[in-house]
């Protein structure tokens, strides 16, 4: 640790609200833009707000990284806003085509050159779940790395923290620094201030390069990766689940529920009736159905 | 691009279909010589031209005891192979796949054509044959599964790219497998395993002739819609087992049986999409491609299924039998001129049940697209002053045809919208979509150039003082002024003065059918909804006699007898009308001549018959340089032969 000061490193990637439909473009080799709706990954906030914390309490540096086009530096004010000290962003078009081992080259690289004591990041992403980029670089530079963290505690010379583990158990795990932390989404990221917002506007914002970063273009992006895609598509839909025709029905019954436009799911009955009335109404309800047993 | 999902590609077995749309399996009467000819080509071809992903073709034969219909093509000959290979070549051309559907009827046949005996799982006779058949023997299946064998090397041969044997409403394999058809006690009957076992031989046997790389699949009956026979839940572990034998590599589907027949071809009684839920209910339960089919005749609907997941495939019968270019009109995003299939199915399977040619009532080129295709029509050499007077569908035709060909045409209709007698006929009950066909030629007749001239009683010296070259009269028919004795008396009507509501009908009314079609039991249904007592007279056997090829029969006599409507049969009525109070309709029994009295009616109307409205074609004889007359104004007939006629002369003069 620098002059008793955590260092720490929190990765922000954007996320696509997972809710609306994805559609493949027309040429079939990516999702299409239109109706995407990029979200910061929820994650990765969650992350920042641990990153945060240790800051409030304990006294820490807080640097955000984003990797990827302009738009990510709405991210990084974001994150600005919230209290981070320093914002970098590193784009380079070569990393198009990539595949995560290209990736983790990308964020081991960024790593040795910070030298933080943690680094930060979601578990998960909000639209595919795990994501192996972190852990692969934090095993590039021989980092250890501490998978679904649900809590987190700095001790003086290594951390502790809980992760979940096989059917809801908990695990309590320690590592000594420095060290790469990827939590869950347990932690609702903090609203900033609308001065906090207005500041971050003036906050620079680092761009990094290639060349900064001294990585050869043939080890990133689509030259460095291992993966070739072959074939990009959405899998079948699940079916909208319509009512299909009860077999059990007599033949005829199902003919006129086809013919009357579509099947429709069985309805309610509407009764009104006086308290009473509906009282003793539900109880045989109830009783019809065995949930009510009758005491002697 | 407005339909993402219907215009994606789709991989069933090892072919990959440009788009969801797929031209579905149906009989034709195009074949010649029990071979396929050059009428199928053009046929499929005009439909892979108009960007359907995947032709299913008509049932094929594929055993001598399988005559269901007298022109099928027999798969099991060689001679085959020729003419199939042209088909699939043309088809190819349009990047559109084409699978085979082969099949054998079973008790769903007509030993009358094969001068055999009829082959079926029992002797059960078909509900619409009628012959009882010879209970299949072990050496018979076999035989029949060697035959499927053998037609699907032809299928292979000609050059298809997959294989659908049919398992739907007409079927040998559906017999097997329900337990309605069947009642065998020995290997082939009885527990499910058993029944399956027949049908599992032809899908085997038809694999090991066309291998691994080649797709199969099968046309799967949903829900047969009849008491003891297979449901949608059986279905669903039927389809379970055949997926899951590893011998298929998609199911298409079909619906119910030759019992209920108006449901595999739903008519415009039946709502848009009425399948939808059974395939929804199949594709649950399965992971091969599902096809939905029935009703669903626009791209809308079709994306809307697909997007909600409850189809992968969108089979579109009748829809591509009427507008060959609906996929590409709907790719292009030209939606106003995609012409919709209105499902009277008076064209398509009124003519195949009566063993014609296919047709389309709004589709004169069906079967006939070599002749009178895409791309056929010539401009005119000579550019003609042309009138065309009535704006019924004849009209718009005869304009719309005449407009394409570059003449100078002016469409005159007396009322205040085109649409001539389908402005009437709409107005019957649930015939609504019945107008979809002026929705559909309307704008193409100011597209083509000509000019609508509405409100205009043409004359005769108004033609001749503009000097028109040609004169077509689309001018149609009435109902009939006097068709009985008593007809000009107090309180009766005919169906139209019903239907536009210049009528003041009584409460007790007797509708009086000579017509046998929509004409008379649409009208019927009007009243009785307005909650009038209705009896019907009719001199035929029965009432709704037209309706049965267009399999409006069933339903229609069932909507008829809950709304409480009564019929008297084989009477010719003589007189309508008299004193109040009094028995007011009298006449006499076909059969055995005896005179009776029926009533008294409040109101009594006529569906006795139209007469061709054709004043303004006599006093413009010999006046005018060319003059024709087109549908109803020759003689009253019904919409396909205004259309024909409209679209025959616009293309000649
Ligand atoms: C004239 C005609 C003949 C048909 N013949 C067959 C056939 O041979 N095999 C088959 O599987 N379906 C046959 N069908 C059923 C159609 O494939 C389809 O299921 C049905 O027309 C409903 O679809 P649609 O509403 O798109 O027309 C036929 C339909 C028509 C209109
Ligand atoms: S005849 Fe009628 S039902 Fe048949 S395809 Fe044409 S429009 Fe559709």
């Amino acid at each position: 640790m620098h002059n008793n000061k955590l260092d720490i490193l929190v990765l922000l990637r954007e996320t696509s609200d997972p809710r609306p439909p994805a559609r493949v473009t027309t040429r079939g080799a990516a999702i299409s833009d239109r109706g995407l709706r990029r979200v910061p990954n929820p994650a990765d906030l969650a992350a920042l707000e641990e990153a945060l914390l240790l800051k409030d309490n304990l006294g820490a540096r807080v640097t955000v990284l984003a990797i990827g086009p302009e738009r990510l530096d709405d991210t990084i004010r974001l994150a600005f806003s919230m209290g981070a000290d320093r914002g970098i962003r590193f784009w380079d078009h070569g990393l198009e085509g990539s595949d995560a081992v290209a990736d983790a080259r990308v964020l081991a690289r960024i790593t040795k050159i910070l030298v933080p004591d943690l680094v930060c990041t979601g578990s998960r992403m909000a639209d595919r779940g795990d994501e192996p980029v972190p852990a692969l670089a934090a095993a590039a530079v021989g980092m250890p790395c501490i998978s679904a963290a649900v809590s987190f505690t700095p001790k003086n010379e290594w951390v502790e923290a809980e992760r979940k583990s096989d059917r809801g158990a908990r695990q309590t795990v320690s590592a000594p620094f420095p060290c790469t932390v990827l939590f869950e989404e347990v932690r609702d990221p903090r609203y900033p201030s609308i001065e906090a917002v207005t500041q971050s506007l003036n906050v620079p914002i680092e761009t990094w390069d290639l060349a900064q970063l001294g990585l050869p273009f043939w080890e990133i992006g689509a030259a460095g990766a291992y993966l070739a895609v072959a074939d990009y598509g959405v899998p079948r839909p699940d079916p909208v689940r319509v009512v299909t025709p009860d077999p059990k029905l007599p033949a005829f019954e199902r003919i006129l529920s086809l013919l009357s436009g579509g099947i429709k799911a069985r309805e309610g009955k509407l009764n009104t009736l006086s308290l009473d009335d509906t009282a003793a109404g539900i109880l045989r309800i109830f009783s019809e159905e065995g949930l009510l047993v009758e005491r002697a | 691009m407005m339909f993402p999902n219907l215009f994606s590609p789709l991989k069933i077995g090892t072919v990959e279909v440009k788009n969801r749309i797929s031209f579905q399996p149906h009989l034709t009467n195009f074949a010649v010589d029990c071979l396929p000819s050059e009428r199928h080509m053009y046929y499929w071809g005009e439909r892979a031209k108009g960007g359907a992903g995947l032709i299913i073709t008509e049932e094929m034969s594929v055993h001598p005891t399988d005559r269901a219909y007298e022109k099928l093509i027999d798969v099991y000959h060689a001679e085959v192979l020729p003419g199939f290979k042209k088909i699939t070549d043309y088809v190819h051309q349009y990047d559109t796949k084409i699978f085979a559907q082969v099949n054998h009827n079973g008790q769903q046949c007509d030993g009358m054509i094969s001068r055999l005996p009829v082959w079926a799982p029992s002797p059960v006779p078909d509900i619409l044959f009628r012959e009882t058949p010879k209970e299949m023997e072990p050496e018979d299946i076999e035989e029949v599964a060697r035959y499927f064998h053998r037609s699907a090397i032809h299928v292979r041969e000609g050059g298809f790219d997959g294989i659908e044997i049919q398992f739907g409403h007409s079927s040998l394999a559906r017999q097997f497998l329900s337990p309605l058809t069947n009642h065998r006690s020995d290997e082939f009957g009885g527990s499910l395993e058993n029944r399956m076992r027949a049908p599992l031989k032809f899908i085997s046997a038809v694999r090991k002739a066309v291998g691994n790389d080649f797709t199969l699949g099968i046309r799967m009956c949903a829900d047969e819609m009849i008491p003891g026979g297979l449901d949608l839940g059986q279905v669903q572990e039927i389809g379970a087992i055949f997926e899951a034998s590893g011998l298929i590599d998609f199911m298409d589907l079909s619906i119910a049986t030759f019992y209920n027949l108006y449901l595999v071809e739903g008519s415009m009684h039946t709502p848009l999409g009425y399948t939808i839920p059974l395939a929804a209910g199949m594709r649950e339960k399965l992971k091969l491609p599902v096809f939905c089919t029935g009703r669903i005749n626009d791209p809308v609907m079709a994306e809307k299924v697909l997007a909600a997941g409850q189809a992968d495939m969108i089979g579109m019968c009748r829809g591509l039998i009427c507008d060959p270019f609906l996929p590409k009109k709907a790719f292009e995003g030209r939606m106003d001129d995609i012409r919709y299939c209105v499902a009277d199915n008076q064209g398509c399977i009124g003519r195949m049940g009566v063993n014609k040619l296919l047709g389309c009532i709004q589709n004169p080129a069906v079967g006939l697209e070599k002749e009178w295709g895409e791309g056929t029509l010539e401009k005119a050499a000579v550019k003609k002053k042309v009138f065309v007077v009535g704006g019924g569908p004849g009209g718009m035709w005869a304009a719309k045809m005449a407009g394409r060909r570059g003449h100078n045409v002016t469409l005159f209709d007396r009322n205040e919208a085109l649409g001539g007698q389908i402005l009437t006929a709409m107005k019957g009950s649930g015939r609504d979509e019945f107008g979809v066909i002026i929705r559909n030629e309307k704008e193409q007749v100011t597209k083509a150039g000509a000019q609508v001239k509405l409100g205009v009683e043409v004359t005769t010296e108004q033609v001749l003082a503009e000097k028109p070259d040609v004169v077509i009269i689309a001018t149609g028919s009435q109902p009939k002024q006097y068709p009985v004795g008593g007809a000009d008396g107090p309180s009766v009507y005919n169906v139209w003065q019903v239907l536009n509501g210049q009528a003041q009908v009584g409460e007790k009314v007797c509708l009086i059918d000579y017509d046998g079609h929509h004409r008379a039991t649409s009208t019927a249904e009007f009243l009785a909804d307005q909650g009038k007592t209705v009896h019907i007279i009719t001199s035929s056997l029965f009432v709704g006699a037209e309706l049965g090829p267009t399999q409006d029969l069933y339903l229609s006599r069932q909507r008829l007898l809950k709304k409480g409507v009564s019929f008297t049969p084989d009477i010719a009525v003589m007189e309508v009308g008299g004193e109040t109070g009094a028995k007011n309709i009298k006449g006499f029994n076909v059969y055995n001549n005896v005179w009776d009295e029926w009533g008294p009616f409040d109101s009594i109307v006529l569906a006795m018959g139209q007469k061709s409205d054709d004043s303004l074609y006599t006093s413009l004889k010999g006046k005018v340089p060319e003059l024709y007359r087109i549908g109803d104004s020759v003689a009253p007939r019904k919409v396909d032969m205004a259309i024909w006629e409209g679209h025959k002369i616009g293309r000649e003069i």
